[in-house]
């Protein structure tokens, strides 16, 4: 065997031969996943779009886009366009009105008086700057390709830094559900008895609640701001993830490894977290891809109903809501972030359903 | 079996006494009450008003005379609609609620499961593919992306229907499709995909495979075996899809300006209406008990390893 | 036994198409069953046995599998050309099975009277009380106390035991020239797999039932069979009558398969004896000697060809070993 051959069987180290020449591939619950996930097409291209997302947000900051909040009240309710800018927008719709009045007046053509606010209107357009965010800059030029909204603010910028909001929610929301639903349901699952027979009650009240109202009401009364809404939301739904957690931790807590450990003196912390918990991921990294879909559509739901991130701030949730009014004649306000929106949520239901695929390919979860 | 029924039943009263008190306290406890106004009213004429309200009493007796009220059936005066009390909001509003949401449901279960069966019984063909792709969609769109992209589509530029109004108004029912199918959506989406999973998976048990064995037609398999076990899941999702509609139509009652109950829920929960409030939560709340209640009784009745034992 | 030939199975071959290859589940059997008879189809699990006998009565998967050639002759004529509807008719009416599990075997949501009455009714045309009556029948012949009352009664109500008799009554409610008893002891209780053996045992001779029971366990074989099919990758390795097999073993894997049993009788204190390495994945499956890897006697031409079917004795075995002997 020379080197060469060598590094290949390196390389392959989980492939070995049998005697009859038949290749057997070593598995690990990773590897392995990882190889049914690719296969995945859908489950891959979620992927990628979600990393285009975060992408995105992360470099929020830094990429060349215009301000979220600054305010251009004569540009409000311009139309997306690639190629004119705001002031030919603007005057295209200036001769559009004045056109429409001289008609109403019975001309079919803009008198000298009209022409001359025209040529004035083009002139500020040429000239006219502002300063934003300490630079000076002639604001008219400014290209607004998916349009603007009520307050002239330039929609893309407010998609982009919505969907850092509305993700964030997503992560946020999720990872502390997720903390507290294992947390409690580890417990309840290992320790049983009175311990768990009252967290299962509770679960059960909780669970037949129309948590939803819940989380209105309390928004609704306590106050508009992103901690209370943290807070609502983490509440009510750490619950699915305890029982899933619970379940998974009595199915395994009798199996013989957990014995194995009792028997060389593992305490209930260490069996609990270090033994049960990690074979209980795959369940929960699943779970919580389809979770972060979920809160984000929670967190929307709220904003519809005015109760979520309140202004300059925005989330697709709220984005759509504003857009709601109007579209009849400023559609793009309801499309472009409802599209966006929509997209990663598609993205991240693809990336879950696979990821839930490629770790349990028999799991009974299945949808 | 009535022994079963009868158990259940009575499980229901605590449930519903905790969600009044909850309620009740909570709502107390938020910051501001039902008369704060802009401009603060003198100090008499606050004293006043608390009076007739009661507000100026402990909290406990407040909390004893609401529930005894309660147990007469007064809901209460409303706090921010002073001409007419909370009962009479709820009756008429709750029927148009009702009405949207019980086909919403129906909808749901039969158009869902039958999407479902299909689907199973052609996997992995055309018609499994479009089902599922459909299904995948109407889970991942929020509704109100859903209810104002139809209004846009098929009232605002279609002109196929009308944007807002309800059935007894000018346009009849057909201004009932659009909020119906807008809510019904995620969950007939749902039902579909499991019912789909549900049936495929009996398909493949053992009992199916002596079912083949013994010689039976697949249409007699599909019937009279696979069905009762593979709906089992469809009818425990029925407690949770109910709820969510519940929560649904506030949103599509809103969307499409239908006179029901959500509306005062959200205003009442603003404006601090104590009794709006807790009358609103109080109707959704039993609904929602009731429904689990039924859901729960005709999974007894389909299992008979639960009410057989 | 020198009865009337009830089924013939010749090279039967039945291929999987999987995402890792093609699994050749049953790579050219054959073998006879003659009226009467209880033949025991042996091997460990994953050998092809059950898949061979799902495949007599067309129960394959289809997508993922495919029976590819070979016949199976009920009574003369080859049910494996047979259409769909014909099929069933002899499904439950002349071929029954049982499978292993009575506990998920058994729909939980149909009474026991529903899932025998129905099988009844579609192959002997009785009306329901006629069927109910026959269905009591079978109840009280395998054993259950009070089978009026307990016809009625759902699955779950039944013990594991039980509900396995539930099964056989079943099966044989119409009188079936075959049954095939898929491993029907292997999750029961140790003595109640005596019991369900004997009530299968009894009844064939009662009913004058051919029976095929798959098992792997040679203890089971040696009380109930009275012939022996041996398989090992898909392929049957040898055939013989039951004492013959025990006695003589001709196959390497036999001789192993026997070697295995852990024997109370023989004297001083004896390693359990376990045939080395493991059997060979079903996928890409070269056509050589599949058990030569463990087999003590291994040959230069068992590493390069899989050997045909040698009479020796009077009896068959697929070994290079018996060359010589045709």
């Amino acid at each position: 065997m020379d080197a060469a051959t060598i590094e290949k069987s390196k390389e392959k180290n989980d492939i070995y031969v049998s005697e009859l020449n038949q290749p057997i591939k070593g598995v690990s619950l990773w590897k392995d996943a990882w190889r049914r996930l690719k296969k995945n097409k859908m489950a891959m291209f979620g992927l990628v779009v979600v990393i285009v997302y975060a992408i995105l947000s992360i470099t929020a900051p830094i990429l060349p886009i215009y301000s979220y909040k600054y305010q251009v009240l004569e540009h409000q309710y311009l139309p997306p366009s690639l190629n004119k800018n705001a002031g030919q927008l603007l005057l295209e719709r200036e001769e559009m009105l004045l056109l429409a009045m001289a008609n109403k007046m019975g001309r079919s053509e803009l008198n000298q008086q009209e022409r001359d606010k025209l040529v004035r209107l083009k002139e500020q357009v040429a000239m006219e700057t502002r300063e934003i965010d300490g630079e000076v800059v002639k604001v008219h030029e400014r290209r607004y390709i998916l349009g603007t909204d009520s307050l002239g603010r330039d929609l893309l910028a407010r998609i982009i830094y919505g969907g850092q909001v509305s993700i964030a929610i997503g992560i946020i929301g999720t990872i502390t559900s997720v903390f507290i639903g294992i947390v409690i349901g580890a417990l309840a699952g290992y320790l049983g008895g009175r311990i768990d027979y009252i967290i299962t009650r509770i679960i059960d009240v909780m669970y037949g609640m129309p948590y939803m109202m819940l989380v209105i009401i309390l928004m609704a009364l306590f106050g508009r701001n992103i901690l209370n809404l943290f807070f609502a939301l983490a509440i009510v739904s750490w619950l699915t993830v305890a029982r899933v957690v619970r379940g998974q931790i009595i199915s395994l807590k009798n199996s013989e490894f957990v014995e194995a450990a009792r028997s060389i003196g593992a305490s209930t912390g260490r069996i609990v977290f270090r033994h049960l918990v990690p074979n209980t991921l795959g369940v929960i990294v699943v779970f919580s891809t389809l979770r972060i879909p979920s809160f984000i559509m929670l967190e929307s739901f709220l904003s519809f109903l005015g109760l979520g991130v309140q202004a300059p701030f925005a989330s697709w949730g709220s984005l759509v809501s504003d857009g709601v009014e109007g579209m009849n004649l400023y559609p793009w306000r309801l499309f472009f972030p409802a599209i966006a929106m929509v997209v990663f949520l598609f993205a991240m239901n693809f990336l879950g359903d696979g990821l839930r695929d490629a770790l349990d390919p028999q799991s009974k979860n299945k949808l | 079996m009535t022994k079963f029924v009868i158990r259940r039943f009575i499980g229901l009263f605590p449930t519903l006494f905790v969600i009044i008190t909850l309620s009740f306290f909570i709502v107390r406890a938020a910051p501001g009450g039902p008369f704060d106004r802009e401009k603060r009213l003198p100090p008499e004429i606050m004293r006043n008003i608390e009076k007739k309200y009661n507000l100026d009493e402990p909290l406990l007796m407040q909390y004893g005379r609401y529930i005894l009220d309660i147990l007469r059936g007064d809901l209460g005066p409303s706090f921010s609609y002073p001409d007419h009390d909370v009962n009479y909001f709820i009756f008429n509003s709750l029927p148009k609620s009702l009405i949207l949401g019980s086909i919403a449901l129906g909808i749901a279960v039969i158009v869902g499961v039958g999407v479902g069966m299909i689907s199973s019984v052609r996997q992995n063909t055309w018609v499994d593919y479009t089902a599922m792709s459909f299904a995948v969609m109407g889970i991942t769109i929020p509704l109100f992306v859903v209810g104002p992209v139809l209004m846009y589509f098929l009232a605002l530029r279609l002109n196929w229907l009308p944007t807002s109004g309800w059935v007894t108004g000018q346009h009849g029912w057909v201004t009932i499709i659009m909020p119906v199918v807008t809510l019904s959506l995620p969950y007939f989406a749902y039902n579909a995909r499991l019912s789909r999973a549900s049936i495929l998976e009996v398909l493949r048990s053992d009992y199916v495979r002596t079912a083949r064995a013994k010689g039976l037609r697949e249409i007699v398999i599909m019937f009279k075996h696979v069905l009762k076990g593979a709906l089992l899941p469809v009818v425990s999702y029925l407690g949770p899809a109910f709820a969510g509609i519940i929560t649904g139509s506030v949103v599509v009652e809103r969307i499409f300006r239908i006179p029901g109950l959500g509306q005062f829920f959200v205003q009442a929960a603003f404006n601090r209406d104590y009794t709006l409030l807790m009358g609103t939560v109080i109707v959704y709340s039993v609904i929602l008990i009731i429904m689990n209640f039924i859901v729960d009784i005709v999974y007894g009745f389909l299992d008979p390893r639960i009410s057989y034992s | 036994m020198n009865s009337e030939l009830v089924l013939k199975v010749e090279d039967l071959r039945t291929y999987f198409n999987t995402d890792d290859g093609i699994v050749k589940a049953v790579d050219g059997i054959s073998f006879e069953l003659h009226k009467g008879e209880t033949l025991g189809l042996v091997g460990e699990s994953g050998c092809g046995k059950s898949v061979s006998c799902l495949s007599v009565m067309k129960l394959i998967p289809s997508p993922p599998g495919r029976i590819m050639s070979g016949q199976a002759m009920l009574q003369g004529k080859n049910i494996l050309d047979y259409p769909v509807d014909k099929i069933r008719q002899i499904r439950g009416g002349k071929v029954s099975m049982i499978f292993q599990d009575p506990m998920t075997s058994l729909n939980p949501f149909l009474r026991i009277s529903t899932q025998m009455i129905e099988t009844i009714r579609l192959h002997q045309g009785l009306d329901k009380i006629q069927a109910k009556d026959k269905a009591i029948d079978m109840l009280r012949l395998v054993g259950i106390p009070n089978p009026v009352k307990r016809v009625d009664d759902y699955p779950h109500q039944f013990s594991g035991g039980m509900r396995q008799r539930v099964m056989i009554a079943m099966a044989l409610s119409c009188n079936p020239e075959v049954l095939i008893a898929d491993e029907p002891s292997t999750a029961l209780d140790v003595t109640i797999q005596a019991q369900i053996l004997e009530i299968i045992k009894e009844l064939s001779v009662k009913l004058g039932t051919a029976v095929i029971l798959i098992t792997h366990d040679l203890g089971v074989v040696a009380g109930m069979c009275d012939k022996i099919c041996v398989m090992y990758a898909g392929k049957i390795v040898e055939k013989a009558k039951v004492d013959e097999l025990y006695n003589d073993p001709k196959h390497p894997y036999t001789q192993g398969l026997i070697k295995s049993v852990p024997r109370l009788d023989k004297p001083g204190k004896q390693r359990l004896y376990s045939i080395e390495g493991q059997p060979p994945n079903l996928i890409d499956l070269p056509d050589v000697c599949s058990f030569h890897p463990r087999c003590e006697y291994a040959m230069d031409i068992c590493r390069q060809k899989y050997p045909p079917e040698f009479s020796v004795d009077g009896r068959s075995v697929r070994c290079w070993l018996y060359k010589e002997e045709k």
